[in-house]
């Protein structure tokens, strides 16, 4: 980066006024860049790392939320179906030792379960959360999908638990996902705070997050908050995805063991899948639609390059 | 002289970004050009304009700016994808398919590097962090920075310059590790 300090000035200062949301002398900022070509090299350079900041900020410090402890009545309510109610009655302090236990779907099936405080928690197939009895607080996404909406309460944030990391919501729709060692959260609205103890990461609507088990590594991107959480509405959506990844959202929406042959499953797709009740034709067009040959019968399908 | 569209009318607003669009096109393109975009100029422009037609409808108060603004994101878009090309081109080391991301666009931070960023952000001191991160992150103008910090506009100025620079800096340095 051997930059002439005095360009390298003058391009901070117009990242820096450009970030003023009134900001209008795009004519004289356009003079500026016309006069000398190098001048767009060095502010494209600067202006690109800006944009990552927000991505890059830990949260400010919060305030340390005492942890209200206190055991309200907690409902239930499963899928569309009546409501399997579970009534935890009201616990002293003294009892409050960990019940936990696991609510689960099978491949192809969603569920929602309501809590007692509003907050949604839209099940996919293949899920399992664990959750205790005496502490409603506390939800752990073992494994699989799930969108959450949250009902923010300032003293009380919702806080949940994927694959060894912590979210604090600040208010928020969020999906979570969990497979082999894997992590994905995708904020739709709001705002979640990954692992807020250590990393700290703000991850405001518009924002992903992955991490896998055992990598120093997180990837934060941005994504369009209205496909969050499309597979409810039996869609899914992908902006250059790997097959492998896809085929593992294909087994968990469709309730199908459907696998990427290694020779495609680093190929990526761009594009949506769209699946109703009818499963079977879902896997039948899948073919043309990612580019590859579909073989196997009922419910164990190969995404493969070979033909048959 | 039919197509003079009101701009105060909210349900107008989106023919209005078009008509500003046309009338500022040659504008427009000379922009793109000043920002390197040479022979895509036109491309560049073609993208801009599809973005216009389907940009929800609203008012938008200063519809030039936004053309400005958008036409400027798409050229900082274009600069990130080649750069992502020519990163991809020599490191391979990144191309096994659970380190790949599910979407385009992505920024790799490693768990150290946000700690580089803790350590950066407290070297600034507190006010200077608290007066970035207001205008950073919630996008508060400088000089309503200036009364709610009680300092000068001058002060918010310096304090900026020094945070910007040292986080781009950083940002930067990630880059190249």
């Amino acid at each position: 980066m051997t930059e002439d300090p005095t360009l390298h000035d003058e391009a901070l200062d117009w990242i820096i006024r450009q970030r003023d949301p009134a900001f209008d002398a795009w004519p004289e900022f356009a003079a500026w860049l016309g006069a000398d070509p190098a001048r767009a090299e060095v502010y494209q350079a600067m202006a690109d790392a800006d944009r990552d900041l927000p991505a890059m900020l830990p949260a400010a410090p919060r305030p340390q939320a005492v942890p209200a402890r206190r055991v309200g009545r907690r409902a239930w309510l499963g899928g569309a179906v009546a409501a399997s109610l579970v009534a935890a009655g009201s616990y002293s302090f003294l009892s409050l030792r960990p019940e936990p236990y696991e609510v689960a779907t099978a491949a192809g099936q969603t569920r929602l379960l309501v809590l007692v405080d509003g907050t949604r928690i839209d099940m996919n197939g293949a899920t399992r959360l664990r959750l205790d009895r005496n502490d409603e607080r506390f939800v752990e996404l073992v494994d699989g999908e799930a969108v959450f909406t949250v009902v923010h309460n300032e003293a009380r944030p919702f806080e949940m638990r994927v694959g060894g990391a912590t979210l604090l919501d600040v208010g928020t729709v969020f999906n979570v996902k969990r497979h082999k060692g894997a992590t994905d959260v995708a904020v739709a609205e709001g705002e979640v705070i990954f692992n807020p103890q250590t990393e700290n990461i703000r991850l405001p609507g518009g924002r992903w997050l992955r991490t896998v088990d055992k990598e120093t590594r997180l990837v934060i991107g941005e994504i369009e908050p209205g496909v969050i959480g499309a597979w409810r509405t039996g869609r899914l959506v992908y902006p250059g995805t790997p097959l492998e990844l896809v085929a593992q959202d294909l087994s968990r929406n469709l309730g199908m063991t459907i696998e990427a042959a290694p020779a495609v499953a680093g190929r990526r797709f761009r594009g949506v899948i769209s699946f109703g009740r009818d499963r079977q034709g879902a896997v039948a067009r899948l073919g043309p639609l990612l580019g590859v040959q579909v073989r196997g019968a009922g419910d164990r399908w190969l995404l493969t390059d070979e033909d048959g | 002289m039919m197509r003079a569209v009101p701009l105060h009318q909210p349900d107008r607003a989106a023919a209005g970004l078009e008509a500003v669009f046309l009338d500022n096109r040659a504008v427009l393109l000379a922009f793109l050009r000043a920002h390197g975009a040479g022979e895509a100029a036109e491309d560049v422009l073609q993208d801009l304009w599809l973005r216009v037609i389907a940009a929800p409808p609203g008012p938008v108060a200063q519809p030039l700016s936004y053309l400005y603004r958008a036409a400027n994101n798409l050229m900082l878009d274009r600069y990130r994808s080649a750069r992502q090309a020519a990163r991809r081109d020599h490191d391979w080391s990144e191309t096994r398919p659970e380190a790949q991301a599910a979407t385009g666009e992505r920024a790799l931070i490693a768990r150290d590097q946000i700690e580089a960023v803790r350590r950066a952000l407290t070297a600034l001191g507190p006010r200077t962090e608290a007066i970035f991160r207001r205008h950073r992150l919630d996008g508060v103008a400088q000089r309503d920075l200036a009364s709610e910090f009680g300092v000068s506009l001058s002060t918010v100025e310096a304090d900026l310059r020094k945070a910007y620079a040292a986080l781009i800096a950083l940002r930067r340095s990630f880059d190249d590790a």
